[in-house]
């Protein structure tokens, strides 16, 4: 049961942070991989905040979302410069660089040790700790991303990425603001992934790098990808799909060093797959390339 | 030991690794147009089979080199004739592509550490790892060879682009494919040679790494991040822009080691780029990367 909840659990956590980057690369077209990154700062920072000042789980998720869209800004600026495969290398310095500052500035995030102990989180004066009371706290999290994404993507902003996505000059001949609109998508992702990452942080009560690596970015990008860019029903299926699968593997039994490489393994083969036969995933409607939305 | 010359000899080493690294990767870039990540699993592939040849069939290192590289210009030219030629002819966009390449590389990635695990495999080579003193800086017999490879390799490559019918119709792809079709040129054989140059020189550059340092399952997309850093420094379209890149990222890279520590040298590279994507997208010697054509 334990075991059940703590899929669950998981699967909570990756569609808050596919259905966030969904909004980007599916979207606005912006593909990303330093996703990893926004999660990891959220992750980092309600660690680092709980530890030493031993704040309350709101104020955490306020400042973990609040720091992680100010670098989302940092980042959105070049993309507003640039072509969309030079988008990823951008995103992926990024990646790099959180990777080594969380790695590297020991002092301060702990390094490769991480950061352990976090405290349990407290909600209304209760403190959530057991399994089940952290899948409510995060199937909350979840629904409120769902009606985000659900809002935005009905919306006219909505409207507009879309049409950013399939062709750029033809929306600023429209009069729309095509830059101010990506930041402002790429923003709202970077902070809905910091929610994420608070909750992992929470809930696992402990924090290193290898967690928030470029592997990372690759996988949450990929559950977008299979499970459909451009759906809002895509990323939950690519979550599903993605993290129950490898746990398929498990009752293979295959032994635990060798599952983690053949369920990586697994990820990369999808990716090439769908990339060839069906590049619009499962469910969606948006296939990497401009004008390619059918229907 | 004397700090600046040892400084000064590391830059020469790492410009020269990451020279030959963006020049071939750049080959295929610049008549496909898109990232190839998969060129990390060609460089990671070079190495490794070289650790076989050499250490599990025992075969002589020069016959090692060349089994290294013979096998990643065949697996690069696998990975264009199965993966990127059909996806190109069915007219996928750059970032499909890249998406694509991605899948290979994490696959190939994750194959290798099935294979070797994620521990650092090294040659074993004796006396060829003993170091001489050269102006007070200490350099390895395989760092020496590095340094007079990669130029003569890049020379090689540049006579052959620009003084030889396979590379005039190189440039011709790369500039007009639809232009380069109509006038008879073969363009679906030009991309392969392309892949084949390119990937050869990948080999070379993994087995030197492999030499001189550890290999690891990733040590072909950190090389491929710093070749996709000197490249963009240097401007997309230019090899001598790509040499002057190479050394100017080593020299930010070994003079923050040296001052700061070794452990944020990707950090600094990473850094320079992302400032040159945001003031000077195109490079030293590029053009202006175009945004959409109307």
């Amino acid at each position: 049961m334990e075991y059940l909840l703590h899929i669950l659990i998981l699967i909570g956590i990756y569609v808050i942070l596919s259905a966030s980057l969904n909004l980007i690369a599916g979207y606005a077209g912006l593909v990303s991989i330093a996703h990893a990154a926004f999660y990891g700062i959220g992750a980092y920072v309600v660690a680092l905040m709980a530890l030493n000042w031993h704040t309350p789980l709101w104020v955490n998720l306020a400042c973990a979302i609040i720091l992680s869209c100010l670098l989302g800004a940092l980042v959105g600026i070049p993309s507003l410069r640039i072509r969309d495969d030079y988008f990823v290398i951008v995103t992926f310095a990024f990646q790099v660089i959180t990777f080594s500052v969380l790695n590297n500035w020991v002092t301060f995030t702990g390094g490769p040790m991480g950061l352990p102990g976090i405290p349990r989180p407290e909600v209304l004066g209760l403190t959530v700790s057991s399994h089940l009371g952290f899948l409510l706290l995060i199937g909350l999290f979840c629904g409120l991303t769902f009606l985000l994404c659900h809002r935005i993507v009905r919306s006219p902003f909505g409207r507009v990425l879309k049409a950013v996505r399939e062709d750029e000059v033809f929306a600023q001949a429209a009069g729309k603001n095509v830059a101010a609109c990506k930041m402002l998508i790429f923003v709202i992702g970077a902070g809905m992934a910091a929610v994420a990452g608070s909750m992992y942080a929470y809930y696992i009560t402990f924090v290193d790098p290898t967690s928030f690596t470029v592997m990372e970015s690759i996988f949450i990008l990929s559950i977008v990808i299979i499970g459909g860019a451009g759906s809002l029903r895509g990323p939950i299926v690519g979550a599903v799909v993605l993290v129950t699968l490898p746990e398929l593997l498990r009752f293979v039994g295959l032994p635990s060093s060798v599952a983690a490489n053949v369920r990586q393994m697994l990820y990369g083969g999808l990716l090439v797959v769908f990339m060839m036969w069906r590049p619009q995933g499962l469910l969606g409607e948006y296939a990497f390339e401009k004008g390619s939305t059918k229907g | 030991m004397n700090a600046a010359a040892q400084v000064f000899a590391n830059v020469l080493m790492s410009a020269a690794i990451y020279s030959l690294v963006a020049v071939g990767f750049a080959i295929p870039f610049r008549v496909t147009k898109f990232f190839d990540l998969g060129y990390a699993a060609v460089f990671a592939l070079g190495a490794y089979s070289l650790y076989v040849a050499n250490m599990w069939l025992h075969a002589p290192l020069w016959l090692s080199c060349t089994i290294a590289v013979l096998f990643s210009v065949l697996f690069g030219c696998v990975l264009e004739m199965s993966v990127y030629g059909p996806l190109r002819r069915r007219g996928a966009s750059p970032l499909v592509l890249l998406l694509a390449s991605l899948g290979l590389y994490f696959f190939m990635q994750n194959s290798i550490s099935l294979g070797f695990g994620d521990a650092a495999r090294s040659l074993r080579l004796g006396l060829w790892n003993d170091g001489y003193s050269i102006l007070g800086a200490r350099v390895t017999f395989i760092q020496i060879v590095a340094v007079c490879v990669s130029p003569a390799i890049i020379g090689a490559v540049v006579l052959l682009l620009r003084a030889t019918h396979v590379g005039r119709t190189m440039r011709a792809v790369a500039n007009d494919p639809e232009l380069a079709r109509a006038c008879g040129v073969n363009s679906g054989k030009v991309i392969l040679i392309a892949f084949a140059i390119g990937s050869a020189l990948a080999g070379v550059a993994g087995a030197l790494v492999g030499l001189d340092l550890d290999m690891t399952p990733t040590m072909g997309m950190s090389a491929l991040m710093m070749g996709v850093v000197v490249l963009i420094v240097g401007g997309t379209e230019s090899i001598p822009g790509a040499i002057l890149g190479a050394f100017l990222v080593s020299l930010a890279q070994h003079l923050g080691a040296w001052q700061i520590g070794s452990q944020w040298k990707d950090a600094i590279a990473f850094v320079i780029l992302l400032a040159f994507l945001m003031f000077r997208p195109q490079g030293f010697f590029g053009r202006m990367v175009k945004k959409a054509a109307v």
